[in-house]
């Protein structure tokens, strides 16, 4: 096996693998243009008519893009912290209610010029900031700065849209289709960049295991439905998924040759998605929904074993760190 | 050009079997010995505390506060440098949360300033304030807390509600006890709490000061427990330095998980980047004290020790022995050249912090909205981590030892699947 994998990296001359390949020009750019679009729309309406209710499908369509991507944290997503700009979640302090409620409170002035919005903190912008606006009544009758607020964070998510795009498509898609060129220090080896979207296909089955369902699910007496990413907007397990069908996607892209048994994972994992029937997630609150959504969590963490055995070992990778190694 | 010549070497490396100047279970043992020294030296600072805090609540006095402060300052320096062990190591991490968890939800020890705001969406607990009252409701459970305990902190109290922000025990709720809040947002000047906050007689602030002072005894009475415990788990015969012995390969892996996961994701995301970008000075991990400059130098320092296979104790003295960069030589001498450039590099990052922040020029201060300089300073630290776990995942691949995660099927980040 040693032998092997160690033959293995050293073939590996070329500058990527056709899984490589595939992911930058199938998966990735394809999404990150998509996004930029969703965000240049929500812009171009909340710039039309500010209100709760026009806005909302936008709004929608914007979060359901950024699913398709979310999962590729590394790069243009990582740089300037975008990814976490575009959705703080999860908010263990509760961060994005407060820093929302005193933006409205002062009325910060930094709503009405986009270079110093982009200096506020990032708990009071990005989707879930939004999501406060659009989803919770408002009663503080401060409609005029609502609606510059929900303005400011329209233009900000664009503007963050369109930068990942960009970056994707002029540099990113470079690197990593040319690891080992002169200047790119980012991915001396084809190896580290498959290692690298290995990771973040590992990594994005890890989160929406143990965080958009493992957050929820609390402890067993102490389930806590409240949690949930995105419940104001109706949205926990459309978000999961949404992230499974990216992965999904993205696993196939990553791999060079069939991968069934990883395949017949994800389908089983979507299907009891599927059949949950709870799109906030609520059931976690009672002992037999809490074990639905339990055994999704597994099918989810098979889906993750399955994509180790076929997808890693063939690529002759392991997960490298990523940034949910933290506690 | 450095980073070409390293991909050469990188591919010499194929053709030839480097020869091994030190055997795997030397530089194990360097590494086992770093880690019962570093947990011994948190310990003898424990108990230095411990006193500090027996003599201010024997007789309180604004000297006392300031002489324990002191001590909880010493405290953090060794204990800093054991962070590196918890990623990687089951024992450790697994135990960690008792004694450093952090951010935490303040108002379930003590009072908090009005402006703290009350329970939350993620935390109901938020503002229990155990201080004040001796009997409270929990999960539907009515808990006497008549008497504070260290059984209370860490049976009931702590991870109430399974809500990781409940920190009821450890250097966090100690540092919040002899700081308090820190109200300055972003402005100079740490937590002041007031020394009358423990004293004995009428001149008591802030109420329940007999109850303030059980909690910070309890509090620092299961800080020496919870440390001694550990320096035993790395003494010889410790079940921790069985562990990483156990397998050479596993326990090799163990050492570069715990440099990547503290750099990457723990010290460079979560602790620095995401306060930056939060503008937000709770976000500080030392935030009562303004000490989080000193708690991320020392976290950093932690990472190359284990590199380097050298510590320097509490006293002086010297612990070092055949180190991991000795293993990454013989297998890649480009790829240690690199990852030991790139460990200092962050040092000298993390130093300028650290200069900056004792020159005046706070932590919190650095974290405000439009503050470039701090950002700078900031960001400059989280990208020379963030290199520096890239030189990590390439010692990993040059030693072999990912091989491990293959054959369990589970990953480098998992480190709980691969030790059970």
């Amino acid at each position: 096996m040693r032998h092997l994998l160690t033959a293995a990296l050293c073939l590996l001359t070329l500058p990527a693998t056709a899984g490589t390949r595939a992911v930058v020009q199938d998966h990735a750019l394809p999404r990150v243009a998509g996004f930029a679009q969703a965000a240049q729309a929500l812009d171009a309406a909340a710039a039309q008519d500010c209100r709760a209710d026009t806005l909302r499908p936008a709004y929608q369509a914007t979060f359901d893009a950024w699913m398709g991507l979310s999962h590729l944290g590394l790069g243009p997503l990582e740089e300037d912290g975008r990814a976490l700009t575009i959705a703080f979640w999860p908010d263990s302090r509760g961060l994005v209610g407060r820093t929302v409620q005193r933006l409205r409170a002062e009325e910060d002035a930094a709503v009405d010029r986009p270079e110093r919005f982009a200096e506020v903190s990032i708990a009071g912008r990005g989707l879930f900031a939004l999501e406060r606006l659009l989803y919770e009544p408002d009663n503080d009758g401060n409609g005029e700065y609502t609606c510059r607020l929900a303005q400011a964070i329209a233009g900000d998510l664009s503007r963050l849209a369109q930068e990942i795009e960009t970056a994707w498509r002029t540099d990113f898609a470079d690197q990593l289709l040319n690891a080992g060129a002169e200047g790119n220090s980012r991915f001396l080896t084809a190896r580290e960049a498959s290692q690298a979207l290995y990771t973040a296909l590992v990594t994005g089955l890890e989160f929406t295991a143990d965080q958009r369902l493992g957050r929820p699910m609390g402890r067993f007496d102490a389930p806590r439905p409240q949690v949930a990413e995105a419940r104001r907007s109706g949205r926990p397990l459309r978000n999961v998924i949404l992230s499974l069908e990216a992965l999904r996607d993205l696993a196939l892209a990553l791999a060079d040759q069939p991968i069934p048994e990883t395949e017949a994972a994800f389908a089983t994992a979507l299907q009891t998605a599927r059949a949950l029937d709870d799109p906030l997630l609520a059931g976690v609150a009672d002992p037999s929904g809490r074990l639905r959504v339990e055994v999704l969590k597994n099918r989810i963490e098979e889906t993750r074993a399955a994509a180790a055995r076929e997808i890693g070992t063939a690529l002759g990778v392991s997960v490298g760190f990523n940034a949910t190694d933290g506690d | 050009m450095r980073l070409r010549s390293t991909t050469a070497l990188a591919l010499a490396a194929c053709v030839a079997t480097p020869a091994l100047a030190q055997s795997k279970a030397e530089v194990l043992d360097t590494y086992a010995d770093i880690a019962q020294a570093g947990y011994e030296d948190s310990l003898i600072k424990a108990r230095g505390l411990q006193a500090a805090v027996e003599t201010l609540l024997g007789a309180p006095s604004a000297e006392a506060l300031q002489a324990a402060r002191a001590t909880w300052l010493e405290a953090r320096v060794p204990y800093q440098q054991t962070e590196v062990f918890r990623f990687g190591n089951a024992i450790v991490d697994d135990w960690e949360g008792r004694v450093n968890a952090w951010p935490l939800d303040e108002g379930l020890i003590d009072y908090v300033d009005a402006s703290y705001g009350g329970a939350t969406d993620e935390n109901q607990l938020a503002a229990l304030n155990v201080v004040a009252n001796p009997v409270f409701t929990l999960g539907g459970q009515e808990v006497d807390a008549t008497e504070i305990t260290p059984a209370l902190l860490q049976g009931q109290l702590h991870e109430a509600g399974a809500v990781e922000a409940n920190v009821a025990t450890g250097y966090h709720a100690i540092e919040f006890l002899l700081w308090g809040q820190d109200l300055n947002g972003t402005d100079y000047g740490a937590g002041n709490r007031p020394w009358t906050d423990y004293a004995t007689d009428a001149a008591c602030s802030g109420g329940n000061c007999d109850r303030r002072g059980q909690y910070l005894k309890a509090a620092t009475d299961l800080l020496v427990s919870d440390l001694d415990w550990m320096a035993g788990q790395w003494a010889e015969g410790g079940d921790a330095r069985a562990a990483v012995l156990e397998d050479e390969d596993a326990g090799i892996n163990a050492i570069l998980t715990g440099m990547g996961s503290l750099s990457y994701g723990e010290q460079a995301g979560e602790r620095m980047k995401l306060g930056v970008m939060l503008n937000d000075p709770e976000e500080e991990h030392d935030c009562f004290s303004d000490n989080t400059h000193n708690s991320h130098y020392y976290d950093g320092l932690g990472v190359r020790n284990v590199y380097l296979g050298e510590y320097l104790r509490i006293d002086g003295s010297l612990v070092s022995g055949p180190a991991l960069s000795d293993l990454v030589a013989a297998a890649d001498a480009g790829v240690d050249e690199a990852l030991r450039a790139r460990l200092n590099a962050t040092m000298v990052e993390l130093g300028q912090i650290k200069s900056a922040a004792e020159a005046g020029f706070s932590y919190d201060m650095m974290l405000a909205r439009g503050n470039a300089e701090g950002e700078a300073l900031i960001m400059g630290a989280v990208e020379a981590l963030v290199d520096q776990t890239r030189s990590i995942e390439r010692a990993v691949s040059v030693l072999g030892v990912d091989q491990i995660a293959f054959e369990g099927s589970d990953s480098l980040d998992d480190p709980d699947a691969v030790f059970h």
